[in-house]
C-alpha cells in the first residue's frame, strides 16, 4: 500500500497486542453461557438508551445515542443542491455516511471506509429513504453524517435511530420516526441487542451437526405506520426463527419509539421555554 | 549589537546572503536566495484566474506551493505552504484583484539551517519582483539559543542547530517591525524568548537593506 | 433579527459587537469558555478522554499495538498523532483525504509533543531492536467551534495521562510474545503541555478563545502552548503583524488559562485513579 503522505506515519506494520497469548497460558475460550449475560439482562432484555440532540452546534441537526456501551454521534446539514449530472431531480436525495472512529473497536481501523463501513452507509439510506418526504426537496441533497466512537455492538441499529432523530431535529420532513434494534441468534437463543462479543458468538456455526441457526438480524422499522423499511439479516437461519425474531424485533421498536419521541418534545419544549 | 553601526559589521550577525532575480523566464517573478548554504527559488504566477472552487469574490486568494528537495511533498511541508501563504496575505494588498489568485511556488535548493526564514525571504523578493502589490515588504530572520550557555546566535547554520536549546523563526514587516509570523521548537523561558525577537528585530533592518540594494541594482534592468 | 442580520453580514454583525466591547456570544474580549473532560469513556480504546471547550468536542482514543523498531533507533517506540476533521463536525469540511488545515494542525501537534518532551520514547521499549509499542493517538473532532488545537493538546494530555499498558515479555530465544492482560502498567508521562489560543483583530485588539465564526474573520492567529513555566511553542502562522506588548498580555493571560486547565485535567486523571483504588 503507498504510503499517505497526508498524514503522519508510524511503523509499515504494527500488531494488536490481543493476538499474543497470556502469561499464564490458560485457554480462555471458555464456552459462553447463554443463560447469564456478561451485563446481567434476560435474553430478552435490551440495554438502556440514552439519546441526546443537538450536541453539534454547527450541524443543523444532531443526535448521541449510547446503547450500553455502543456510542455513537450523527449530524445532518442543510440539503445542497445536486450537481445537475443526470438533469433535474423530481426528487430529493439523502446521502448517508457511516464511519467507525480509529479507536472504537478492538482492531484498530484505517482512516478509509472499509467495505463494511460502506455496506453500512447504504444500509442507512435505505433505512431512511421510506421515512423522508422525498419529493419536498427535489434536485437536493440532504447530508447524514454517522461516527460510530464506541461499537459494544449493535452499532448499526443505534446509527439508524440517530440518524433519523438527527433529521428529525434538523426539521427534515418526514413520515415518521425510524427505529431499529438486533437480534442474535445462536441455535436456540435469542439474544436481544447483543453485544460485541455476543455479536462475534452468534457469527461462528453451532458446533452440533443438526443445527446450523446462526446470524444476526437487524431489523428497522416505522413503528407509527407498521411499516418495515429495512431488514439486514447475516447468517444461516431458517425461516421459522426469521419469523418469530422479526416479530419479537417489530415489537421491540415499537416500545424504543416514545423514547425518540420524548426526547424529541422535550428539546422543544426546552426552546420553547427559553424563548419566553 | 546596534543596527545603527555600519552593514559590514551586521554582516557578521546574519550569513551572507546573495539573490538573483529573474532567473526563471516562465513566471511573473521570481528570486533565487542564498543564506550562507541554504538556497531556495520561489517563482511567483500572478495576478491570474482563480479555479472556481478556490475563487473569493471580494479578494485574490493566495496559492503556496512548496517543494522539498527529494521526495513527494509531506505534512511538514504544509505546515512551510501555511506559514508562506499567510504571512503573505498580511502583506500583499488582495482587496486589489478580486477573484484572481496569486500563486507563490517555492523549491528547496539546499537546507542547511534557517530553511523558513529563507523560503519567506524569497517569496517577499519574488512578489517585489512580480511587481505584486504590496503594503510592506517582509524580512525574516532565524536564531537559536544555545544548549549549555544559552547564548543567543543569529541565523545559525546547521552545525550550529545540532546544539540548539530552541530554535526561533520570526518574520518583521517593514513599516513598524512587528511580527508577522513566529514559528518556534524546543522549550524556552518567557525572557528568552523576548530576548531572540528583540535581537531578530534588530538584525531584520539587515535583510531590508539587502532588499533594498539589491533592488537598486536591479532598478535599471527592470 | 439578530441571527438574519448574522448571516447577510457577518463581517458587520462581529464589528458592531466588537466596537460595544462585547463578543456575539456575550463574552468579554479576554474570557475563556468553560471546558469540561471526561475520561475513559470509550471502553474499546486503552485510553480516552472527551475534551469540550465551550461548543469544541475533540474525542481522543489510544490503541496500543506492538512492533519492530526503526534500525537507527532500536530503542524508540512510535507515537503517531492524526487529526480528523470529519464532515460530521462542521459543514466546512468535505469528506475525503486530510484536509491542509488538518494536515497543518496534526503536524503542529507533533511538533508539541517533541518540543514538550511529554513523552520519552524510550519507555515505549519492549524489548531493544525487537520490539516496541506503537501509540495511535487518534483525534477526532465531533463538534468544530474554534481553539481546536487547543482542545486537541487537552484531550491528548488527558489520554496519555491515563495511558496503562499491559505488561509484555519478548522471549529472545523462541521470539514469542506473551501478554499480561490482567496487570497493566502505568506509562509515564513527563510533562503537561497546555494550549491557548487568541486571535488578533484591527488595532491589535486581542481576543481569547476564539469560536468558528470569530477565528473565520479574525486577521491573524495566535496559540500559546505552555509547559510547566516554560514556553514550548508560539505558533504564529503570519496575518496581521503585532506588537511586542501583545506578545506580553497574551503570554499573561495564558498562563492563568494553564493553570486552570492542568487542574481540570489533574482533577480528572485523580477521579480515575480513585476509582481504581477503590476496586
Amino acid at each position: 500500500m503507498p504510503v499517505d503522505q497526508r498524514r503522519i506515519n508510524g511503523p509499515e506494520v504494527s500488531v494488536p497486542y490481543h493476538i499474543y497469548s497470556d502469561f499464564d497460558e490458560k485457554s480462555d475460550k471458555v464456552k459462553h453461557d447463554f443463560s447469564k449475560r456478561s451485563d446481567k439482562r434476560t435474553n430478552s432484555e435490551m440495554r438502556k438508551i440514552f439519546l441526546k440532540i443537538g450536541i453539534v452546534s454547527q450541524a443543523k441537526g444532531s443526535a448521541y445515542i449510547e446503547m450500553g456501551n455502543t456510542k455513537v454521534v450523527c449530524s445532518v446539514f442543510d440539503p445542497r443542491e445536486l450537481s445537475n449530472k443526470n438533469g433535474y431531480c423530481t426528487q430529493g436525495e439523502i446521502y448517508c455516511e457511516f464511519k467507525f472512529a480509529p479507536f472504537s473497536c478492538q482492531k484498530r481501523k484505517i482512516h478509509q471506509q472499509n467495505a463494511e463501513e460502506k455496506q453500512y452507509s447504504l444500509i442507512l439510506q435505505r433505512t431512511l429513504e421510506p421515512a423522508v418526504c422525498l419529493h419536498e426537496f427535489p434536485n437536493f441533497q440532504v447530508d447524514v453524517y454517522v461516527m460510530v466512537l464506541d461499537n459494544a455492538g449493535s452499532s448499526l441499529a443505534a446509527a439508524i435511530m440517530a440518524a433519523s432523530t438527527a433529521l428529525a431535529n434538523a426539521g427534515v420532513p418526514m413520515f415518521g420516526l425510524v427505529t431499529a434494534s438486533t437480534i442474535g441468534i445462536y441455535g436456540n437463543h435469542y439474544l436481544m441487542d447483543p453485544t460485541d462479543t455476543e455479536e462475534a458468538i452468534c457469527n461462528t456455526q453451532p458446533d452440533k451437526e443438526d443445527d446450523f441457526n446462526h446470524g444476526i438480524i437487524t431489523l428497522a422499522s416505522l413503528p407509527q405506520h407498521n411499516q418495515i423499511s429495512e431488514v439486514f439479516l447475516i447468517g444461516s437461519i431458517d425461516t421459522n426463527t426469521i419469523k418469530q425474531a422479526t416479530e419479537m424485533l417489530t415489537a421491540a421498536n415499537k416500545d424504543i419509539c416514545p423514547v425518540l419521541q420524548q426526547c424529541l418534545v422535550k428539546t422543544i419544549m426546552k426552546l420553547h421555554n427559553e424563548k419566553k | 549589537m546596534d543596527t545603527s553601526e555600519e552593514t559590514s559589521q551586521s554582516e557578521y550577525i546574519l550569513r551572507p546572503m546573495n539573490c538573483e532575480l529573474n532567473q526563471l523566464s516562465m513566471p511573473d517573478g521570481s528570486a533565487m536566495l542564498m543564506q550562507g548554504n541554504t538556497a531556495v527559488i520561489a517563482g511567483i504566477y500572478g495576478p491570474v484566474e482563480a479555479k472556481p472552487q478556490k475563487m473569493i469574490y471580494d479578494k485574490a486568494s493566495i496559492e503556496v506551493s512548496y517543494s522539498p528537495i527529494k521526495g513527494p511533498t509531506k505534512v511538514d511541508d504544509r505546515m512551510t505552504e501555511m506559514y508562506i501563504k499567510e504571512t503573505c496575505e498580511a502583506a500583499i494588498i488582495v482587496t486589489f484583484h478580486p477573484a484572481s489568485a496569486i500563486c507563490i511556488n517555492v523549491q528547496e535548493l539546499e537546507d542547511s539551517g534557517g530553511m523558513l526564514g529563507c523560503t519567506i525571504n524569497a517569496a517577499c523578493l519574488a512578489l517585489i519582483n512580480a511587481g505584486i502589490p504590496m503594503k510592506f515588504t517582509f524580512a525574516a530572520v532565524n536564531c537559536m539559543i544555545q544548549e549549555d550557555n544559552e547564548d543567543i546566535i543569529l541565523d545559525p547554520d546547521s552545525i550550529q542547530l545540532q546544539e540548539a536549546k530552541a530554535e526561533f523563526t520570526f518574520a518583521f514587516d517593514s513599516m513598524d517591525k512587528n511580527v508577522i509570523c513566529c514559528y518556534t521548537t524546543g522549550c524556552f523561558t518567557e525572557t528568552e524568548f523576548l530576548k531572540a525577537m528583540d535581537r531578530c528585530k534588530q538584525a531584520s533592518q539587515y535583510v531590508f537593506d539587502f532588499y533594498r540594494n539589491l533592488v537598486k541594482k536591479y532598478a535599471n534592468v527592470i | 433579527m439578530d441571527s438574519q442580520y448574522k448571516i447577510i453580514h457577518p463581517v458587520k454583525y462581529l464589528q458592531d459587537h466588537l466596537a460595544q466591547d462585547v463578543r456575539p456570544d456575550g463574552r468579554q474580549f479576554l474570557s475563556f469558555r468553560s471546558i469540561s473532560v471526561n475520561i475513559s469513556s470509550i471502553t474499546h480504546a486503552d485510553s480516552s478522554a472527551i475534551f469540550k471547550i465551550g461548543n469544541t468536542t475533540i474525542v481522543c482514543g489510544i490503541k496500543a499495538e506492538l512492533a519492530a523498531p526503526k534500525a537507527e533507533s532500536p530503542e524508540y517506540g512510535y507515537i503517531v498523532p492524526n487529526i480528523e476533521l470529519p464532515p460530521l463536525c462542521s459543514p466546512k469540511f468535505r469528506p475525503g483525504p486530510p484536509s491542509d488545515q488538518a494536515q497543518v494542525v496534526v503536524k503542529l501537534i507533533e511538533n508539541i509533543l517533541r518540543n514538550s518532551a511529554a513523552i520519552d520514547l524510550k519507555d515505549l521499549c519492549v524489548f531493544k531492536g525487537k520490539l516496541v509499542w506503537v501509540l495511535y493517538c487518534d483525534l477526532m473532532c465531533i463538534n468544530y467551534d474554534g481553539s481546536i488545537i487547543d482542545a486537541c493538546i487537552g484531550a491528548l494530555t488527558a489520554t496519555l495521562n491515563t495511558l496503562t499498558l499491559p505488561e509484555t515479555l519478548y522471549n529472545i530465544e523462541t521470539g514469542s510474545v506473551s501478554v499480561n492482560y490482567t496487570k497493566r502498567l502505568k506509562f509515564p508521562i513527563k510533562a503537561l503541555p497546555v494550549s491557548v489560543s487568541f486571535a488578533i483583530f484591527n488595532d491589535q485588539l486581542l481576543i481569547a478563545d476564539p469560536t468558528d465564526d470569530e477565528e473565520s474573520l479574525c486577521l491573524g492567529r495566535l496559540t500559546i502552548v505552555m509547559n510547566e513555566d516554560k514556553i514550548c511553542c508560539i505558533h504564529k502562522p503570519g496575518g496581521i503583524p503585532i506588537s511586542q506588548d501583545l506578545f506580553l498580555r497574551s503570554l499573561t493571560k495564558c498562563k492563568k488559562r494553564a493553570e486552570l486547565i492542568r487542574s481540570l485535567i489533574d482533577a480528572a486523571v485523580s477521579t480515575i485513579k480513585q476509582e481504581h483504588l477503590n476496586e
